[in-house]
Formats: structure tokens, sequence, C-alpha cells
């Protein structure tokens, strides 16, 4: 084959894949019983320091107002139904947002590691994304990695006084796509190729991935915006008191 | 939408000790992932998923569509581990492609059906309990295993909440589709959007009344709820445990065996 055969033959599998299968791609949730055993006990161990910042972070903000326990509840609960909506996709295809920029923009990344970790066990027992043994790569993933990173790129923008619409865009897409190389780089590790080891088979699942998590980020990254900018509009009082959960524990230290 | 939480409050295996159906899924778990073997996965698929349906009264039909969920995931990710791309073809197939080959080696190809069959019989372990349990007497288990008050209050305030707003978003998306939002994706995002920020404002008021409404009842930082218990059965443990050693038998044999 030529190379733009090659091409063209890449992009109707892509597409095949897509519209075959791509009708209910889910956010990158690794499924139950994909990984080997000491990869969910280590994915588990590795996230467990964020989950005690994130705890001791929401005690405290709970035991200076008592009141924000159910805005916390709330949140995750928003999280959750966010992450469980059909969204306007470009494929044609069902998908769902991670929510992970939208959380970590709104209440801080240390809430949204506990946050997302329920979260996370909500998905897998009433939704059936992820699992339970792969609840601690998935944590790592969608709760942790991916949230810190849009929290920092979003703290970076504002330092470089970036339009607002940009940075949050930035944020979330960034986020998104941070997730996904997780997955991919999670999956790798347990699998490595036999020709070209790990990083050879890092490659391949990020390429398999990418035809549905890419247009997935940017819609993501569309989606973060319009809410925050709608959410500036109408909630100025209701975003003051977030501000407690992601800052209360800044102004402690 | 949320189906799987229905069918969990109608089961028939609902009123079986809650301790005794999550130990036996997750034990089960755990041995179809260490063993990873075809006979272990297809015995667990099969008396699972009998289980499940037979016992618990959830419909063949909407058992198969919920086995489907992972489909999508499994057959990507695991594409990715049967193809190769490399100068020397393999021997199990290889479609040549310019310099490189497409290509895979039987014993990868092997290792895909296997992790496939043994991921889907782990996500029937998963199903087994969250088709048998409902989210509250889940909690109970948190409870047993020393999860932090604070946590499992958590839990059981988002639990409540994802209901609330749940049906709170789909008030709203009825509203929004009779008024055409989706006739093009930017209306559609705009939709979305418009559809977030309310469901937030009203998720915040509602929990600012909500504590109103607790504290006025003397919340002190824990729901108190009563379980109902349902004491474990002595012939059910039997089966389990028989069930599990006959797993681990396998197990342990087929490794003896190669």
């Amino acid at each position: 084959m030529k190379n733009n055969q090659k091409i063209i033959v890449t992009a109707v599998l892509a597409a095949a894949v897509i519209f075959g299968f791509g009708r209910t791609a889910s956010a990158m949730h690794i499924m139950e019983g994909y990984l080997p055993p000491q990869l969910c006990i280590s994915w588990g161990a590795l996230s467990l320091p964020f989950l005690a910042a994130g705890f001791f972070s929401i005690k405290k903000t709970v035991s200076k107002d008592r009141r924000l326990m159910t805005i916390l509840a709330m949140s995750g609960a928003f999280i959750f139904v966010i992450s469980s909506l059909k969204i306007p996709s470009v494929t044609g295809s069902c998908s769902h947002m991670t929510g992970t920029g939208l959380g970590a923009i709104l209440f801080g990344p240390l809430a949204v590691s506990i946050l997302g970790i329920i979260v996370l066990i909500f998905q897998a027992v009433l939704l059936a994304h992820g699992g339970l043994t792969t609840l601690g790569a998935n944590t790592f993933s969608m709760a942790i990695a991916g949230p810190f990173l849009s929290f920092a790129v979003y703290k970076v923008c504002q330092k470089c006084r970036l339009n607002r619409r940009i940075s949050v865009f930035l944020a979330a897409m960034l986020g998104d796509i941070f997730t996904y190389c997780i997955t991919s780089v999670q999956l790798a590790l347990a699998y490595p190729s036999e020709q070209g080891g790990f990083l050879a088979s890092a490659a391949k699942f990020l390429g398999v991935f990418a035809p549905t998590q890419l247009p997935l980020a940017i819609v993501e990254g569309i989606l973060t915006v319009v809410i925050i900018i709608s959410l500036e509009s109408y909630a100025r009082p209701e975003l003051k008191i977030l501000d407690f959960i992601k800052e209360g524990h800044a102004y402690e230290k | 939408m949320m189906l799987i939480d229905q069918y969990g409050y109608r089961s028939g295996l609902r009123k079986v000790n809650v301790m005794e159906k999550f130990c036996f899924s997750v034990t089960t778990l755990l041995l179809c992932i260490l063993s990873r073997s075809f006979s272990v996965s297809i015995l667990v698929l099969l008396s699972l998923g009998w289980l499940t349906i037979r016992k618990g009264g959830i419909p063949v039909r909407r058992y198969i569509k919920l086995m489907r969920i992972p489909a999508v995931f499994l057959l990507l990710s695991t594409l990715a581990i049967l193809v190769n791309i490399s100068k020397t073809p393999l021997d199990a197939y290889a479609v040549p492609a310019g310099p490189y080959y497409i290509t895979g080696s039987t014993e990868s190809v092997i290792f895909g059906l296997r992790l496939i069959l043994s991921s889907l019989s782990a996500v029937s372990c998963l199903y087994f309990l969250s088709l048998s349990t409902p989210v509250t007497d889940l909690i109970g288990i948190l409870k047993k295993l020393r999860c932090p008050a604070l946590l499992i209050e958590l839990f059981l305030l988002i639990y409540r909440f994802i209901f609330v707003l749940m049906s709170e978003a789909s008030a709203v998306r009825i509203s929004q589709e009779s008024r055409l939002s989706c006739r093009n994706f930017k209306t559609a995002v705009r939709a979305f959007g418009g559809m977030a920020s309310a469901l937030f404002i009203r998720a915040v008021m509602r929990s600012g009344r909500l504590y109103d409404a607790m504290e006025s009842r003397c919340y002190d930082g824990t729901i108190r709820v009563l379980l109902e218990e349902y004491p474990p059965k002595k012939k059910e443990i039997i089966c389990m445990i028989l069930f599990e050693l006959l797993l681990l038998s396998i197990t342990i044999g087929r490794n003896i065996y190669i």
C-alpha cells in the first residue's frame, strides 16, 4: 500500500470504530477485572496520600462550617449527574463528560479527589462504568491526576492574565487529555507489547482511544467554558460559598 | 436512567445477608483476576449469571444489555493488545503495510481472549452485587469496614442528592428539547451549559434548605438510619465456600498442571 492508501485505510478504520462501537463511548473508565491484582493495589496505594490530603481538607472545611457539608455532597452529586448526562457531540456518538476540569475549577483539586472517589464508586455500582478492583487506577487518573493538572493549568493561565474563557478551556481540555494519557499508561504498564515493550504499548493504547477521546476533550473544554461563564453571570453568590471549600484549606496553612 | 438501582431494590436476593453477598462477590472477583483462566471465567460467568437472573429475577434481555456496557472498552483496549506493528511477521496473522507488518502472535490472541472473558466474568461479579444490593445496604458494609464517619455521611448524602439532581436535570432537559435545543451543535452546547448552571444554582439552593431542615431536626453530623439486618444462613455460607474452593482448586490445579 502507498502512503495515501494507508492513511485512508486508518481513517476508515477509525471511523468504523467510532460509528460501530462508539455509541456508548463513555469516559475512560478501566473496566472491572481488566488490571492484574498487583497493579490494582499499587495504583490504589499511589492514590492514598492524595485521598488522605483531600479527606483532611474536607474535614477542616466541615468543622469550620457544618453547613458546607450539604454543599459538598450536592457538589459530588452534581459531578455525578453532569458526567452521566449525554453531551452534544460532533461524531454523532453518545458520550459523557468526565467533569474533572469543571470540578477542579469549582471545588479545588483536594476536595475533588474525595468527591471523585465517591462518584467513581457510584458509577461502578449504579452505571457499571469502571469497577471495584480498578477503583484505585481510575481514581488516580480521573479524580487525582486530571483535576490536579486542570487546576494547575487554570492557575498558571490566571497568573499569565490570559483570557478567562481560554484559560478555562485549556484547563478542562488538558485535564481531560491528561486523564486519557494516564489511563493509557496504566493499561500499557499492565500489558506491555510483545514487540517494543511498554512504550509501543502505550502508543497503541493512545492511538486506539484517540478517535473517541480527542473530540470529547475539545467538547468538554467548550462545555466547561459555557458552564463557567453562565455560572459567573447567574450564580455569583453561590460561587462565593465555594471559595470556602477551595481556599479554606489554603488560608489555614 | 438508573435501572441497576431499581433492580437492586426489587431483587429476590435482597433479603440475603449483605456481608455474605459482599464477601462472595469480592472473593469470586479476586479469584477471577488472579486465575485469568478460561475455565474459571466461564464457570463464574454462568453461575453468577444464573444466580442474578434466576434467583434475583432480573430479565435475561436486560442482563445481556447490561453486559454490553463494558463491551466498547473491552474491544478497543484488547484491540491494542492484539495488534502489533513490527518489521517481522508473527505467527498468528500478518498484514503487510509498507515496510511494516500489522501482526500478532497466537499467544497474544489467546491472551486477549482470556482477558476479555475474565474481565466479563469480573463484571458479572460486580453485577451480582449491585443488582442484588441497594446502595443503602452497601453503606452498612462501609460502616463495618471502619470507613471514616465523614465519608459515610458524604456517601449517604450524595446518593440521595443524585436522584434529586437527576430529576431536576431531566425536567430541564425536556423543556429545553421541546424548545428545539438540539437543533444543531451550537444550540446543543448552549443548552447543556444553561442546564448545568441552572442545575448548579438549584443544587446550592436546595442544599441550604436541606441543611436548615436537618438542623431543625437536631442534625449533628451523623444521620442515624435503622438498617434492616438479615441474618446469615448456614446453607448459603456452605454453598459459597464450596464454590470458592472449587474455583481455587481449578486455579491451583491449572498452575501445577502447567
